[in-house]
């Protein structure tokens, strides 16, 4: 198809404001006699309240307000399950949990004040790992848990602290393995990264006279915040006003009311407006990581390398809270790809979610699948050494077919994993002579939804003959108001300057899924196309009126309805605008699109890496990385590639860059200078490839792209590494600092060999 | 403590009573109303808060106040003239330099200040110089295009 706006790489609706530092973000908001909020944190991984004196910072000159549990309501909050206290009531569980509050004249006053509070803590038994947590003699951390609001009892489990433990099965998992001519086990561990965005969490909250709290946050799904609110400060939904701003990059971590609720106390008391800001320590202290994930894989394989069952046990560790996740089964269905891009027939993966005195954690990014997919990819290589196979060739022996169910249960047809993985292999040379031995080569798979959900639009035509778009998608930075804006370009032939997008607030619609889980293109795009198309039906019902002709006689084409046969008979859109709003009928249209059940569709992604490792310090430096998608059609080149980009530095991070070191639940990055996150110098060169055909629910038949690029890179840099030098790390971050020991440990076994472990050289 | 001090921002003058452990980054957001610079880090990592000083880039976040006593500091929201945007920020739009935005102006002011010294520079200068500006969103692959799409349009320009 060729198309007017469609697959035009047109740049950002919000650009200019963007480049110029117009753009306001929560933080920028600045409202007249506007307090500074700060929050009091523990320093204790698990202890009893035992006393809180808040007087001294109450009698400190500029402080206005020092609130603790006593002052709040008696209630937990949660995107979910309720089960974390706005402020701690009796007893803290994680360091970095939320104490007291103060409100002041300006921030330093409030920080200031912190150090005049002093809290009385009794220790108590402290637990860290989630495999120790799940012993009988482990602390219990929530024995209520199940008389929590919204704790999912079809997930309950009888493990100590285990919060949700969620069962996916395919087959007959003892007959798979019955079959099975090999069996292989194999175990990883994943580490605690941030979502790394620039922007932390701000907040601000100024109630109106009748009661009306206005709210501004660093939040992607205000509808829902909106909901969560009134809950947590129990005043009537329709008293929340969610103001839908720029949000400073998401990535997952943007979900949550965060330190709303605690703005909106303070603002009620001081009959002000108040502000909270997280600094960045706060945030890697506090904020909602990426799950630490134990995951063991159990696989069983037949003489001719076909996979026929599979046993997965994924244990992510959840921290102190669970009350940042927001699917139904409150744990990461990202564990549902233990499969990988594979049709295993007899499947069981398990999957628990564990809480521990650790900072609680919450999505990113395609949520588990990098942790997941690290283990599968990283095992399917494994297993074809061990089998004697070529890894691509063992990949190829079990990929997804159409009509294969994935662990879920659900279908997936349209399976394009095979091209996505041959356009892999192709562009990276795959099997050519490598120019130096010393570079290893690694490969792997995987795939992701398309997202589902509700959205709305509203279109109008504005009697300039303009075009307006009411949107309460928010943007996180993908460029989502742009994709809309072509959306309704291209279903009303009208220049890209002719549509505007307005951003709504939580007042214009009823609900929105918000952005986040590869949804907004296709459900924000649903409900954009569909209004188009009806209200370029209403622009031509009035034009035919207008010139006496029938509407199918009629063209729509750059702000002009002419009768098809004779092109002089024609109207302006403005003037058919301007008529309608005479006749009473003015030109607006409303949309509600609702998608329930996920498309058979799926996304595929294969990546390839070529790697050097320095020996004498372990320095591993990526060479070249191919990252190949599956892809229908892109509504804009510019941001869908963008997603592809910036997801896949991501991906670098999570492999080999990013950690928040822990001990005793203590983090000790706590600054951007210690938690190191991918700069200029440290990305790879990438070449992209498309597999492009116009197929999928995206208006223009589409697909998602958002969390594509994130996940298989990590395994695909571990097997590189192998096929370079033989290590094998299991437990990421791989580190040039885990390398260098592994180096070591492999020189020292090759000098002092026992028999059986020779490796060759 | 508080010194008078007089700061040419963007072209302005401003002469404020500025208290002596106030940060650059406070008084230009609070003081001033300039929220375009933004605060990431806090401890002169990400670049977010990059600002000129008498043409040099320095953290606002780390530089005290005081210090832009009869000092021209250039933020984010000084590069557009009379409504035209400079060609770095054109570039950013054209190329997809950016994302969500937070990062965009101390992206902008940096590579402004790269093109003012380094006309024509090759990818690595470009990376020395942007190295201490961290983006999440883009992977920077587009912010690369962008730099070198800006410093092809100012060239072509000046000729």
């Amino acid at each position: 198809m060729t198309y007017n706006a469609i697959g035009k790489p047109i740049g950002r609706v919000e650009g200019p404001a963007k480049v110029t530092g117009a753009a306001t973000y929560s933080a920028d908001i600045r409202l007249p006699n506007m307090a500074w909020g700060k929050a009091l944190r523990s320093p204790l991984p698990h202890a009893r309240i035992v006393r809180i004196d808040t007087g001294a910072a109450e009698r400190l000159p500029g402080v206005l307000a020092v609130l603790t549990a006593k002052d709040l309501p008696d209630l937990l909050i949660g995107r979910r399950v309720y089960d974390m206290p706005v402020l701690a009531k009796d007893r803290v569980r994680f360091i970095g949990e939320k104490v007291a509050i103060v409100a002041a004249e300006d921030p330093d006053t409030a920080e200031e004040a912190m150090s005049h509070i002093e809290v009385d803590y009794e220790e108590l038994p402290a637990v860290f790992d989630a495999q120790q947590a799940m012993q009988a003699d482990a602390p219990l951390l929530h024995p209520q848990y199940r008389y929590y609001p919204h704790a999912p009892a079809k997930y309950f489990s009888d493990l100590p602290n285990v919060h949700s433990h969620v069962t996916w099965q395919l087959g007959d998992v003892a007959q798979g393995f019955g079959a099975a001519a090999h069996i292989f086990e194999h175990s990883f561990t994943t580490h605690y990264v941030h979502q790394g965005y620039i922007e932390p969490h701000a907040s601000v909250v100024a109630i109106e006279s009748d009661g009306r709290a206005h709210v501004w946050l660093s939040n992607k799904m205000p509808f829902r915040t909106k909901e969560l609110l009134a809950d947590a400060v129990q005043i009537p939904l329709e008293q929340i006003f969610v103001h839908l701003i720029p949000i400073g990059g998401d990535f997952g971590g943007k979900g949550s009311l965060m330190d709303s609720p605690l703005c909106y106390h303070l603002a009620r008391r001081l009959g002000r407006p108040v502000k909270m800001v997280m600094t960045y320590t706060e945030e890697l202290m506090a904020g909602n990581p990426r799950h630490p994930t134990t995951i063991a894989l159990r696989t069983g394989v037949t003489r001719q390398g076909i996979i026929v069952a599979r046993e997965a046990k994924v244990i992510f560790n959840s921290g102190a809270y669970a009350a940042f996740k927001p699917t139904p089964v409150v744990n990461i269905t990202g564990a549902s790809q233990a499969a990988g891009a594979y049709g295993i027939p007899n499947i069981c993966i398990e999957a628990y979610s564990v809480y521990t005195n650790c900072i609680p954690a919450g999505h990113m990014r395609a949520p588990g699948d990098p942790q997941v997919t690290f283990a599968v990819e990283s095992a399917m290589d494994m297993m074809a050494e061990a089998l004697g196979l070529d890894a691509l060739e063992f990949r190829r022996r079990n990929l997804l077919k159409d009509g294969d169910r994935l662990p879920s249960g659900h279908p997936v047809e349209h399976v394009k994993v095979r091209e996505t993985l041959d356009a892999a292999v192709h562009a990276a040379g795959w099997g050519q002579p490598k120019p130096r031995p010393t570079i290893g080569r690694g490969l792997a798979v995987s795939h992701r939804h398309i997202g589902i959900g509700d959205a709305n639009a509203q279109l109008s035509v504005e009697g300039d003959g303009t075009v307006t778009l009411v949107t309460a998608a928010p943007d996180t930075g993908t460029g989502s108001h742009t994709v809309l804006r072509q959306i309704v370009a291209e279903t009303l032939a009208l220049p890209i300057q002719q549509v505007q997008v307005q951003v709504a607030t939580t007042d214009v619609f009823e609900a929105d899924s918000g952005a986040g889980g590869s949804r907004v293109t296709h459900v924000a795009g649903q409900a954009t196309y569909q209004a188009a198309q009806e209200l370029k039906a209403h622009i031509l019902e009035v034009a035919a009126q207008l010139l006496h002709c029938q509407p199918r006689e009629l063209t729509l084409q750059d702000g002009r309805c002419a009768v098809a046969a004779n092109r002089d008979r024609s109207l302006l859109l403005a003037e058919v605008a301007q008529a309608a709003l005479v006749h009473e009928r003015p030109l607006v249209v409303r949309k509600t699109y609702r998608v329930a059940e996920y498309p058979h569709i799926t996304g595929f992604t294969a990546q390839a890496v070529a790697l050097e490792v320095d020996a004498e310090t372990g320095q591993m430096t990526l060479l070249d990385v191919v990252t190949a998608h599956d892809v229908g059609t892109i509504i804009n080149p510019l941001g869908h590639q963008g997603q592809i980009e910036g997801g896949l530095v991501q991906g670098v991070g999570f492999g080999m860059i990013e950690e928040m070191r822990t001990e005793d639940g203590r983090i000790s990055t706590l600054s951007l200078g210690d938690y190191k996150l991918p700069n200029i110098k440290d990305i790879p060169p990438l070449k992209t490839v498309l597999v492009q055909e116009e197929l999928g629910p995206v208006p223009f038949q589409g697909k998602s792209i958002g969390e594509s690029s994130v996940t298989p890179i990590t395994a695909a840099i571990a097997n590189a590494l192998y096929d370079a030098v033989g290590v094998r790390i299991c437990d990421l971050p791989i580190t040039a600092e885990k390398v260098y020991q592994a180096l070591q440990a492999q020189q020292q076994a090759n000098e002092n060999p026992p028999e059986h472990h020779r490796r060759e050289p | 403590m508080t010194h008078t001090i007089r700061m040419h921002v963007n072209g302005k003058d401003y002469t404020l009573d500025m208290p002596a452990q106030r940060l650059l980054i406070d008084c230009l957001r609070y003081d001033l109303g300039l929220t375009g610079t933004k605060e990431g880090c806090s401890v002169g990592v990400c670049g977010a808060c990059t600002v000129l000083m008498d043409g040099a880039l320095v953290s606002s976040c780390l530089t005290l106040a005081v210090l832009a006593d009869g000092k021209q500091i250039t933020t984010v929201e000084g590069l557009a003239h009379n409504g035209t945007l400079h060609p770095v920020q054109q570039a950013f739009i054209d190329f997809g330099g950016f994302q969500c935005g937070i990062c965009t102006p101390g992206m902008v002011v940096a590579a402004k200040a790269l093109l003012d010294e380094n006309p024509n520079p090759s990818d690595d200068e470009i990376k020395d110089w942007m190295m201490g500006n961290l983006c999440r969103c883009t992977g920077y692959y587009k912010i690369l295009e962008s730099i070198r799409g800006a410093a092809t349009r100012l060239q072509t320009e000046r000729v």
